[in-house]
C-alpha cells in the first residue's frame, strides 16, 4: 500500500495538488504544506478551538481533521477574510474593541463566528454568548470579543461585504 | 504638556497584522533544510535511570540524531538557577536544586525528558520515541508536601534530606506580643491547588546555527530573550554577539515562558551546534501539561490577632510552599505571598514561617499572580472570619484596617521578591472600595434584594474584597528611539510581547513626546539583535519599566529635535513646537521643518560633525526604579450557588482598579478581563489533580477546565488613577491584578450565598463536589 | 480505580479453577491478547493491544499468582507497561458455590500511569467494565466447551 496520496483541495479560492501522507493533519497541510500560518494549533485534542477553518462554509477544527478529508473540498482559513489593508468588517471591528491581546486564538475566534453572523442576525445576548463558548481565549476574558461580534453584526447588517 | 495620548483610548498597531494571520509566531518559523526535535519523556513520577537505547531510532528511515544525557558529554549540567534567594535575609536556608537537559541519575516528575530525537518531519520524529528502550526502575513517589517533610518520605533529591527547599522566618514587630494581648485569635488551616497558565501557544523553539557566519539564531517562545541570549552564549561559548535571539509573536506568556533554561532551549542550541542545521521544536499541548512550569501549591497554618473592635494586632502566616521537583526560582513566588498577607492593612506585628518543599511534581515557578492570590486569600479569609465572629460588617473590618493616605511610602520590613524591604510607594484605599460598594449596589444588596431573595429559597452572595499588588519592580529596562529620514520613528526594547500591547503603549508614549501619529511609530520588542540589555516581562513591570524607559529615550529625542530646529529655523527652543510630525515657530506655522528632513539634517553626507556630538535624532536611556510600585483595587461580587447541582453563576462582577497613571484605558481594561477570568478559573473551574503516583490525571483541555465565554461574566471596571512617585509617568502594572484577589472573592460571595452557620471555605479552588460536600456535612452536624 | 464485580458460572468450582489457571483460555479472554504464557506454575506474561478512546497501543504485563487455596481462593498481582502508559495493581478471586453453579467474586485495585491515565481518565472506567464482561462471556463459552468435551 502507498504511503502518499495525492489530493486536490481548493482553498480561499485557489486549486491546489498535492502528494502527502494520509496521516497528515489538516492544520499541518494547512500551516506548512501551503504556508497559510494564520491558522494556529493550541491542543490537537480539539477543544480550543484556534484551528478553526470553514470547510465548506462549516466551521471544523482542523487539528482533528486529516487532509486527505479534505479532498475534493473547499476550504477557507483567516487570509481570505480580508487584508491588512482592507479588513472584513468582522476583523475591523474586532480591532475597535480590543478583542484580541496575544491574537493566538484569533483566527479561529473569526472563522468560528462568522458562519454565525453570516446566517443570522439579531442574535441576543445570550446567543452570542453561547456561540463562542467554543473557542478558548486565555488573554481577553471574552468581553472585547462579545463588544466585537455584536459591533461586526451591526456592521455586516447596514450593508457590510460578507 | 496636556496629554493628548497618554491615557486615550487608541486601538492597536499590532492588531491588523494578527488579524489577517500575517504575524510570525515561532512555529511560523520555516528555514531551508529545518528538521524538528520530539522529546522521550517519562511516564513515571519518580524512578532511576538504567538506561536508554536509541539505537532502534536512529534506524527509523528520517531521523537524523537521537541523543541522550550521556552524549553531551561535558555539556551536560543543571541550572542555572534564575533567580537566587534574596542575599539580604540572613539565616535563609536555601538549597539550590536545578533542573537538568535531559535525566542522567533520576527522573523526579512525570514528564522530564530522557532524549531527544531530531528528524525529517515532527510526525518521524514522534514515531521514533516509541522506537527508544528505556530502564527505568519506579521508585516510590511523594507528592503531597506536608508527607514530602516526613522523615520516612522518599527524596526527590538523594542528597537532600528531608525534602526541604528552603526555609525562612520573616518576622516585623513582635507577634507573640501582640498575640498576647489581643481580644480573639483566629486560627485556622488555608490550602490552595495548583494551575497551570494555560496561554493558548504552548511553548516553541526554533534554533539554527550557521557555521560559515558563525552566527546562532533562536526562535524562543520567551518572555526574557535578553538573559536567554546571554545565557546560551555563555552555556557555549560564543560571544553574545553571535547569538541572537527572537521572540516574535508570542501567543500569551502569563509567566511559565519565563525561565533559564527550560531542557528544550538547551537541547535545541547544543544539537544544532554539533550538527549545524536549524531545528524546530514545538511542544504540544499534553508535553504543556507536564514540561511547562505550574504554580499556586501551598498549605497555609494562619492565625489573626485583634482586639474586640477588628483593628489587627498582629499576623502569623506559617506555610508550606510547593515548588515541584526542583526551585530555580528562587523563593520569588512564596515571598510576593508573605509580602501580600500583608494587604493594604495596617498589620504591626507579623511572623511567617516558610518551608518550601520539593515533590514529584513539575517544578513551579510564577503564573499569573506568582504568590500574591494565596497572600491575599489568606488575609482576606481572615478577615471574613474575624468579622463574623466579632460580629462585625466585613467591609467596615477592613476599612478600619486599612493603611491611612499618610503613612506612604510605607515601609513593611519584611523582605519581597526584589530583594529590598517591602515598601508600599503609595495607596488610596478607602475610595477604591466605596467606589466598588457603590457600583455593587452592597447597601441595597444586603440589606433589602438578598434577605428577600433567600426567603424564596435562593442561594445569592456578594462578596467584596480589597488587595495590593506588587509591580513594576527593577532592576531595568532600556529603549532606543531613533527619528528616520522618513520622519517615521522606530523604536526597540528589550522586553519580548506576548499581547500585553506594547507596539501601542509604548507607541503612545512617543508619539506623545514627538508630536508624531501613533500609527508612525514602528516598535521591536522581544529582539537580541536590535536590542540587547533588559530582563524580560514578569511582575506586571512592562507598562512601568520598560514604558519609562521608553519615555526618557523618546524625551531626549525631543531634546535633540528642539535644539536642532532651533538652529534650523533659528528661534529660541521655547517658541517651537512639534505636532503632526512637523516643528514649527508657535506663531509662524510657515516656519518649520518636519521631523524627518530634520533626522537628515543630522546626519549629513558632508560637512563636518563636532566631536563630542552624536549624529541623528536617536536616543537610548534606561530606567530602573528603586522599587516596585504597589497598585490596588477592589473586587466585588454577587454570585447565585444552585443548591442542588452547586454551580455557580456570577450575576454582576466590579472592579475598581488603580495602576496609577493609565497609558490605554481600553488595554488596561483587557488586561483586567483577562485575569479576572484566569481567577475564575482558579476559584472553581482548575485544578490540576495528581494521583499518588504523580500522574496528572488531567492533563488535556478536556479535563483541566479554561473558563470559556460561558463563564466570564461582564465585568465593570472603574479606574482611579494614584499616580506612582516612583517613575515620570506615575505608572503601576495591571497585568496580574485582575487574577490576584479573585479566589478570596469567590470564598466570601459563594459563603455568603450558602448561607450555612459554620460553613467555611478555606481552600482553593472550589468545585460544585466540593461545595455539595461542604454543605452537606454541616448540614448534618446543624 | 478499583476493580469489582462478580459472575456466575455454569459449572463447578473446579471446572472453573481448571479453565481460569489454563493460559490457552485466559489467551483468549481479553480482546486484542497478542500472547499468554505461562512461565512456571504461579507466574503469566503477556502482551495486548489496548484501545481506550483516543489512546492506543500495546502493553506487555505479568501476573502473579498468590495465596492460592484452590478451588477457592487467588491473589493475583500484575504489572505491566507500554506505549499508552503503565499499570500496577492486585486484587482478588473468590470462588462460592451455589445453586446455579458457581459464584465468582473479583475484587482488586489498579493504578494506571502515563498518557492513559492523564487523557484516558473518563474512558478507563467503561473500557475496563466493558472488558471484563466480554471477558467473562468468553469464559462462559469455554467453560461451555470444555464440559461438552469432556462428556464426549
Amino acid at each position: 500500500m502507498s504511503n502518499v496520496m495525492d489530493i486536490t483541495v481548493t482553498v480561499n479560492g485557489e486549486v491546489f495538488q498535492r502528494r502527502i501522507e494520509p496521516r497528515l493533519l489538516l492544520s499541518d497541510f494547512i500551516r506548512h504544506e501551503l504556508n497559510l500560518s494564520g491558522t494556529h494549533v493550541g491542543c490537537e485534542q480539539g477543544v480550543c478551538g484556534a484551528c478553526t477553518i470553514l470547510f465548506d462554509g462549516m466551521p471544523v477544527r482542523s487539528c482533528l481533521m486529516f487532509a486527505v478529508q479534505a479532498d475534493g473540498h473547499e476550504i477557507r482559513t483567516v487570509e481570505d477574510l480580508g487584508t491588512m489593508e482592507d479588513l472584513h468588517p468582522l476583523q475591523e471591528a474586532f480591532w475597535e474593541t480590543h478583542a484580541l491581546q496575544c491574537g493566538f486564538c484569533t483566527s479561529g475566534f473569526l472563522m468560528s463566528i462568522l458562519p454565525v453572523l453570516e446566517q443570522n442576525s439579531g442574535l441576543s445576548e445570550d446567543d452570542l454568548r453561547h456561540a463562542l463558548e467554543g473557542n478558548l481565549c486565555r488573554c481577553t476574558g471574552y468581553q472585547h470579543i462579545e463588544d466585537a461580534v455584536r459591533l461586526a453584526a451591526e456592521k455586516m447588517s447596514s450593508g457590510g461585504e460578507s | 504638556m496636556t496629554a493628548k495620548l497618554i491615557g486615550k483610548r487608541i486601538k492597536r498597531n499590532e492588531d491588523p497584522r494578527l488579524l489577517t494571520g500575517q504575524a510570525l509566531f515561532v512555529d511560523d518559523v520555516e528555514l531551508p533544510g529545518m528538521l524538528h526535535a520530539a522529546f522521550l519523556r517519562s511516564e513515571y513520577a519518580h524512578a532511576r535511570l538504567k538506561g536508554v537505547d536509541v539505537s532502534a531510532a536512529l534506524e527509523r528511515p528520517g531521523v537524523v540524531a537521537a541523543f541522550t544525557a550521556e552524549d553531551m558529554g561535558d555539556a551536560w549540567s543543571p541550572g542555572p538557577p534564575l533567580v537566587i534567594p534574596p542575599p539580604t535575609i540572613e539565616e535563609v536556608e536555601f538549597y539550590t536544586r536545578t533542573q537538568v537537559p535531559l535525566v542522567k541519575d533520576k527522573v523526579r516528575h512525570a514528564g522530564e525528558p530522557l532524549a531527544i530525537v531530531i528528524a525529517e518531519s515532527r510526525y518521524i520524529a514522534e514515531d521514533a520515541l516509541d522506537d527508544i528502550v528505556v530502564d527505568l526502575e519506579p521508585l516510590d513517589v511523594v507528592t503531597d508536601i506536608e508527607r514530602a517533610l516526613d522523615s520516612d518520605s522518599p527524596l526527590v533529591h538523594d542528597d537532600l534530606e528531608p525534602n526541604l527547599a528552603a526555609h525562612l522566618v520573616q518576622e516585623k514587630g513582635d507577634y507573640a506580643a501582640a498575640r498576647e494581648e489581643a481580644d480573639t485569635v483566629i486560627k485556622r488551616r488555608i490550602t490552595i491547588e495548583r494551575g497551570i497558565a494555560g496561554a493558548m501557544e504552548n511553548r516553541g523553539i526554533v534554533a539554527s546555527w550557521d557555521n560559515k557566519q558563525q552566527q546562532l539564531t533562536v526562535w524562543d517562545t520567551t518572555q526574557s530573550p535578553i538573559p536567554i541570549r546571554n545565557g546560551l552564549a555563555s552555556m557555549f561559548g560564543l560571544s553574545e554577539h553571535q547569538v541572537r535571539v527572537i521572540a516574535p509573536f508570542v501567543g500569551g506568556g502569563f509567566g511559565p515562558k519565563i525561565m533559564m533554561f527550560y531542557p528544550e532551549e538547551v537541547l535545541l542550541t547544543w544539537s544544532t551546534l554539533k550538527m549545524g542545521k536549524p531545528i524546530k521544536w514545538i511542544e504540544d499541548r499534553r508535553e504543556n501539561f507536564y514540561a511547562t512550569t505550574q504554580e499556586r501549591g501551598q498549605v497555609h497554618d494562619v492565625e489573626l490577632a485583634l482586639t474586640s473592635d477588628g483593628r489587627i494586632l498582629g499576623l502569623r502566616d506559617d506555610f508550606l510552599h510547593d515548588t515541584g521537583a526542583y526551585d530555580p526560582y528562587g523563593l520569588t513566588i512564596p515571598l510576593n505571598t508573605q509580602c501580600h498577607a500583608l494587604g493594604p492593612y495596617d498589620i504591626p506585628n507579623f511572623s511567617s514561617d516558610l518551608k518550601v518543599v520539593f515533590t514529584n511534581k513539575t517544578l513551579t515557578t510564577p503564573v499569573r499572580g506568582a504568590g500574591r492570590p494565596q497572600g491575599v486569600y489568606v488575609i482576606e479569609r481572615m478577615l471574613d472570619i474575624a468579622a463574623k465572629e466579632l460580629g462585625i460588617d466585613r467591609v467596615e473590618i477592613r476599612k478600619r484596617n486599612f493603611l491611612p493616605n499618610d503613612v506612604f511610602p510605607y515601609d513593611n520590613i519584611i523582605i519581597d521578591q526584589a530583594f529590598a524591604s517591602f515598601v508600599i510607594d503609595s495607596g488610596d484605599y478607602l475610595p477604591a472600595m466605596e467606589k466598588a460598594l457603590e457600583m455593587i449596589g452592597y447597601e441595597k444588596f444586603t440589606k433589602e434584594e438578598q434577605p428577600k431573595l433567600r426567603e424564596e429559597g435562593r442561594r445569592v452572595g456578594i462578596g467584596v474584597v480589597s488587595f495590593i499588588e506588587t509591580t513594576g519592580v527593577g532592576p531595568y529596562e532600556g529603549a532606543r528611539v531613533t527619528i528616520e529620514s522618513s520622519g517615521k520613528i522606530s523604536a526597540a526594547t528589550g522586553v519580548g510581547t506576548q499581547g500585553q500591547s506594547h507596539f501601542t503603549t509604548f507607541a503612545q508614549i512617543i508619539a506623545e513626546q514627538l508630536g508624531v501619529d501613533v500609527r508612525d511609530v514602528h516598535l521591536v520588542t522581544g529582539d537580541t539583535a536590535q536590542f540587547h540589555w533588559g530582563t524580560g516581562t514578569f511582575a506586571s513591570r512592562g507598562a512601568v519599566v520598560a514604558a519609562n524607559a521608553v519615555n526618557a529615550a523618546a524625551s531626549i529625542v525631543r531634546g535633540k529635535v528642539l535644539k536642532l530646529a532651533s538652529e534650523v529655523l533659528e528661534t529660541p527652543e521655547e517658541e517651537l513646537e512639534i505636532e503632526d510630525g512637523v516643528v514649527r515657530v508657535a506663531d509662524i506655522p510657515t516656519r518649520s521643518i518636519t521631523l524627518g528632513d530634520l533626522a537628515q539634517r543630522s546626519n549629513p553626507l558632508r560637512g563636518a560633525v563636532e566631536p563630542g556630538t552624536e549624529p541623528g535624532l536617536e536616543a537610548t536611556a534606561y530606567f530602573g526604579p528603586n522599587y516596585g510600585a504597589t497598585a490596588f483595587g477592589t473586587h466585588a461580587m454577587i454570585v447565585e450557588v444552585d443548591p442542588e447541582t452547586m454551580m455557580v453563576e456570577i450575576k454582576r462582577y466590579i472592579v475598581v482598579e488603580d495602576c496609577g497613571t493609565v497609558l490605554n484605558p481600553l488595554i488596561v481594561e483587557g488586561q483586567i478581563h483577562g485575569g479576572v477570568a484566569h481567577g475564575i478559573g482558579n476559584s472553581f473551574y482548575e485544578k490540576l489533580v495528581f494521583d499518588d503516583n504523580g500522574q496528572l490525571l488531567n492533563a488535556s483541555f478536556m479535563d483541566y477546565l479554561i473558563p470559556t465565554a460561558a463563564e466570564v461574566p461582564r465585568i465593570e471596571v472603574a479606574h482611579q488613577e494614584t499616580p506612582s512617585p516612583l517613575n515620570p509617568l506615575g505608572s503601576k502594572g495591571v497585568g496580574e491584578a485582575g487574577a490576584i484577589p479573585v479566589p478570596a472573592l469567590f470564598a466570601q460571595a459563594v459563603e455568603n450565598a450558602l448561607g450555612v452557620d459554620g460553613l467555611e471555605i478555606l481552600e482553593s479552588p472550589l468545585s460544585p463536589q466540593r461545595l455539595f460536600e461542604l454543605f452537606y456535612e454541616e448540614e448534618k452536624d446543624a | 480505580m478499583k476493580i469489582e464485580g462478580e459472575h456466575v458460572f455454569n459449572g463447578s468450582r473446579e471446572e472453573v479453577w481448571a479453565m481460569v489457571r489454563d493460559p490457552e483460555v485466559l489467551a483468549t479472554m481479553l480482546p486484542g491478547t497478542t500472547k499468554l504464557s505461562q512461565l512456571s506454575e504461579n507466574e503469566y506474561e503477556g502482551a495486548i493491544n489496548l484501545r481506550i478512546g483516543p489512546i492506543s497501543g500495546g502493553f506487555s504485563g505479568r501476573v502473579v499468582v498468590e495465596d492460592e487455596m484452590p478451588p477457592e481462593h487467588c491473589k493475583l498481582v500484575a504489572e505491566g507497561e507500554g506505549r499508552p502508559g503503565f499499570f500496577k495493581g492486585s486484587g482478588t478471586v473468590d470462588l462460592i458455590e451455589v445453586d446455579a453453579g458457581t459464584l465468582m467474586k473479583y475484587e482488586g485495585e489498579i493504578q494506571i500511569g502515563g498518557k492513559l491515565a492523564s487523557i484516558g481518565q473518563r474512558l478507563i472506567d467503561m473500557t475496563s467494565k466493558t472488558m471484563i464482561r466480554q471477558g467473562m462471556k468468553v469464559l462462559d463459552a469455554a467453560l461451555d466447551k470444555r464440559k461438552a468435551q469432556a462428556a464426549d
